[in-house]
């Protein structure tokens, strides 16, 4: 396994919106970068789709003659409604796979898989589509406020992994992918068996999870 | 005549009195009621999130060897006549390198007794949407960004990690990985002669 971290810095000049009055530079393009030596099988793709909405609503509260009144004031609403899609992916981690994953009786064989895991291998923000109304007396969303919104999005997506049966399915495909393969290397369909090491349950799901997934 | 006004005035000062009790009463009833009312603007601040869609479920068989996890500070800066406007974001994302199995040709493994050749399709990019923009960072901003903005970044980060991590090293480090784990799950299979090439692009 190797791992390499490179750090570089340079100077680019690029214009956002060229027809507009103002000029859009770059001035600080950086790079970090990790690369890992891996083995893995994936076997199954979901796309999810989501949307984020968030209200700020301004309100006079209080209390007067011990009646409590909470009103809606006219003009203080803000919304916003962020349409995002995500990329799961389930695959088999071949990175351990030795002699102790393959068993042999006469012509048949047993390959014994290790646990299926889960990652988010991408994620779109639909910009174009984002919608935002945002009353003359309020100020407008801040990208940080819009960026928080969006990981808040990203880790409903990732907390609903287990309701997907992403599992089941990328165990499946797997014995779809393997079971040629091995035919190839001269042995029949009936006496190729393609096994994982136990049923998961929901809660074991939370384990099987990609680092790179749960990473903020 | 003199007992007629005595009366008359001493009832003017019990008057006087009830009345002056009366608006110190009420003086002291408003201000206690005052004191215990409260009156104040916030806000009701509400995320909701929408249940997940699946859009697709696909039957894939990508075989990964290696992952390049990038992450880019972008920024854009629009000039102004009093004062710059700055937007600056950290983008995520993780290429990764491999073989699709879906492009393997017909007769792609050749095995006789305890020799096999593998013929693996050529290392490629396994998702071209390799960004994780929904973990992105927001760095620093100032002044008013459009959707369009956004974008623009978006697809600079893209192409910047692209250009640094689409590279001529990380292929063939990703094609050297593929022979050793091929090797080594072969090996475990029994095969002793084992022979691994790519496929031409």
């Amino acid at each position: 396994m190797a791992v390499a971290f490179v750090l570089c810095g340079c100077t680019q000049r690029k214009e956002a919106k060229p027809k507009a009055e103002y000029r859009a530079i770059d001035t600080i393009p950086m790079l970090i970068m990790q690369v890992q030596k891996c083995s893995r099988l994936y076997t199954a793709e979901y796309n999810i789709h989501k949307i984020v909405t968030y209200d700020d609503i301004v309100r006079l509260k209080g209390s007067v003659l011990k009646r409590d009144f909470n009103v809606k004031l006219p003009l203080g609403d803000r919304k916003i409604a962020i349409p995002m899609d995500a990329t799961l992916k389930a695959y088999i981690d071949f990175e351990g796979f030795s002699e102790r994953n393959i068993e042999r009786r006469g012509n048949k064989i047993t390959v014994i898989l290790p646990d299926p895991k889960v990652a988010l291998t991408s994620s779109k923000v639909d910009h174009k589509n984002t919608k935002e109304y945002v009353s003359f007396t309020r100020s407008h969303f801040t990208d940080a406020e819009m960026a928080s919104f969006e990981q808040q999005g990203r880790a409903s997506i990732i907390a609903s992994i287990p309701r997907l049966g992403i599992i089941e399915t990328a165990r499946d495909n797997a014995a779809r992918v393997l079971i040629p393969m091995i035919k190839q290397m001269g042995y029949a369909e009936s006496d190729i068996t393609i096994a994982f090491r136990k049923d998961f349950t929901e809660r074991d799901i939370s384990v099987l999870l990609d680092n790179s997934t749960v990473e903020r | 005549m003199k007992k007629l006004l005595n009366n008359i005035s001493k009832a003017r000062i019990v008057a006087v009195a009830v009345i002056a009790v009366a608006v110190l009463a009420a003086f002291f009833w408003v201000g206690h009621t005052a004191h215990n009312s409260t009156v104040s603007i916030g806000s009701d601040k509400k995320i909701d999130i929408t249940p997940e869609q699946i859009r697709s479920i696909k039957a894939i068989g990508q075989w990964e060897f290696l992952s390049v996890t990038d992450e880019e500070l972008v920024d854009t800066v629009r000039r102004g006549i009093f004062s710059d406007d700055h937007l600056v974001r950290i983008y995520y994302g993780t290429l990764r390198f491999g073989v699709d199995l879906g492009q393997a040709k017909p007769g792609w493994i050749v095995a006789s007794g305890d020799s096999v050749t593998v013929t693996l399709p050529p290392i490629s990019l396994l998702d071209h949407d390799f960004i994780d923009e929904a973990r992105t960072k927001s760095f620093f901003e100032s002044g008013r960004w459009s959707a369009a903005d956004r974008e623009a970044l978006y697809r600079r980060a893209y192409s910047q990690m692209l250009s640094h991590g689409f590279t001529e090293a990380n292929i063939k480090s990703a094609e050297n990985n593929a022979d050793a784990q091929f090797r080594n799950m072969l090996r475990a299979m029994g095969f002793e002669n084992i022979v691994v090439r790519f496929a031409k692009q």
